[in-house]
């Protein structure tokens, strides 16, 4: 568990010190679950900001506007610095792998500039499975 | 103070007359020789092709020509239409006829290379079939028999903001190794095209299905070569090689370490493939 609160910090930190996020993110308020199979991710973002980071979070903590579910195994392909064709991004995975959307898409959509970059740090911190 | 630099491409305006309506189109050219034609794809604008027309060694092979499709970069609507008051959806019949008035204004020959990418790449293919004896190959990027899925109201919804949403959804379609300032700056023209992106997307994903006209392109009057990026998810190089594979005498080539648009995040990577492509072209092409 160490492991994966070490990261959680890290995708914090990675986040709130983003350069994009910090240029266009002033209205980036949402939140998020990340499905990774083993773990669940919560994410929920104000102004930007991370605002709550929740592992595996308890079921009546858990609400999100939207989602992303996707084995472990894509995720960890995802997280690739470089990452092979088709992980390369959420449309990539959700086209030709099993990466697929949840939860309501209008909020993603009308966040998606920040949360493509969001994901996309996952690059650099890797994933917690 | 340093001396002003002057790019080499010229821009100008010509009127064409396409469906009865006249059309005022900006086109950019340069360079001498056997024409090539270089066509946007959905969304975006003749910019997409800006070093293609700033490279010196293509443009003094060929006299390279790209222009704006109407409700694209520097093209307006007709203004003998009210076309706030349609909904816009673009189709193989007006982009043939505005291609062949093009080339009829611009004196564009029966040497011309076709070079289209995405929705452009599919119109290509669809040229090899019907204007065969009108060009002298094509180059189609991106492109597959039938390219469903993309004709969706996120693109024009009033909730969202379309141009980022199409801008970030084409993101996808680059390889993430090509340079951050040419991906942006694809990202960039994008979101310029958000207006025309879902209409665009009517002609490449809904009405253009040659899954069973394949047959009728008869590569010995017009070669045909299709590039597809290994990073692009739609069409996918599995796709475009599959639609190659139905056209006899056509050759397909996937372009290593690229995405969806090859000319404009990462022209270094994609200008051998284009130069393959064309020498191919001009290889096999018919004696005219």
């Amino acid at each position: 568990m160490a492991d994966v609160a070490a990261w959680a910090d890290a995708f914090r930190a990675a986040t709130d010190a983003d350069a994009e996020l910090q240029a266009h993110g002033r209205h980036y308020s949402c939140a998020f679950q990340l499905d990774m199979e083993q773990r669940r991710v919560h994410v929920t973002m104000h102004r930007g900001a991370v605002e709550q980071l929740a592992i595996d979070p308890p079921p009546l903590l858990a609400s999100c506007d939207f989602g992303l579910r996707a084995s472990a195994e894509t995720w960890r392909r995802m997280a690739q610095p470089v990452p092979e064709p088709m992980y390369h991004g959420i449309f990539a995975a959700n086209a030709h792998h099993d990466l697929r959307f949840e939860g309501d898409l209008l909020t993603l959509m009308q966040n998606l500039r920040c949360f493509v970059r969001h994901v996309e740090l996952l690059r650099e911190t890797g994933v917690p499975v | 103070m340093a001396a002003p630099v002057f790019s080499e491409v010229i821009g100008r305006y010509v009127t064409v007359e396409v469906a009865g309506a006249p059309y005022k189109i900006f086109f950019a050219e340069r360079g001498e020789g056997p024409p090539l034609l270089l066509q946007h794809a959905g969304g975006l604008h003749t910019h997409q092709w800006r070093h293609a027309l700033e490279d010196d060694e293509l443009t003094a092979r060929h006299r390279v020509v790209a222009f704006d499709l109407p409700r694209h970069g520097k093209s307006d609507p007709s203004p003998a239409r009210e076309w706030w008051k349609e909904e816009y959806r673009l189709t193989g019949a007006f982009l043939r006829e505005l291609t062949l008035a093009m080339c009829d204004a611009l004196e564009l020959d029966e040497q011309t290379v076709y070079v289209g990418q995405g929705s452009a790449g599919n119109f290509a293919l669809e040229l090899a079939r019907s204007e065969a004896d009108r060009f002298r190959g094509v180059v189609a990027m991106e492109a597959g028999a039938h390219t469903p899925g993309a004709f969706v109201d996120w693109w024009q919804h009033p909730h969202a903001n379309a141009a980022e949403v199409g801008a970030t959804a084409c993101w996808d379609q680059m390889a993430p190794q090509s340079p951050d300032a040419e991906r942006w700056a694809t990202w960039f023209y994008y979101t310029q095209g958000s207006d025309a992106f879902r209409g665009d997307l009517y002609y490449y994903a809904v009405e253009h299905d040659l899954r069973e006209r394949l047959g009728e392109i008869d590569t010995a009057r017009c070669p045909v070569v299709m590039l597809t990026g290994e990073y692009a998810y739609v069409p996918s190089p599995q796709l475009s090689r599959a639609t190659a594979e139905q056209i006899p005498g056509a050759h397909f080539v996937e372009l290593k370490g690229i995405g969806h648009f090859p000319m404009s995040e990462n022209y270094p990577v994609f200008r051998p493939y284009l130069l393959d492509a064309l020498a191919r072209i001009h290889a096999e092409a018919p004696a005219r």
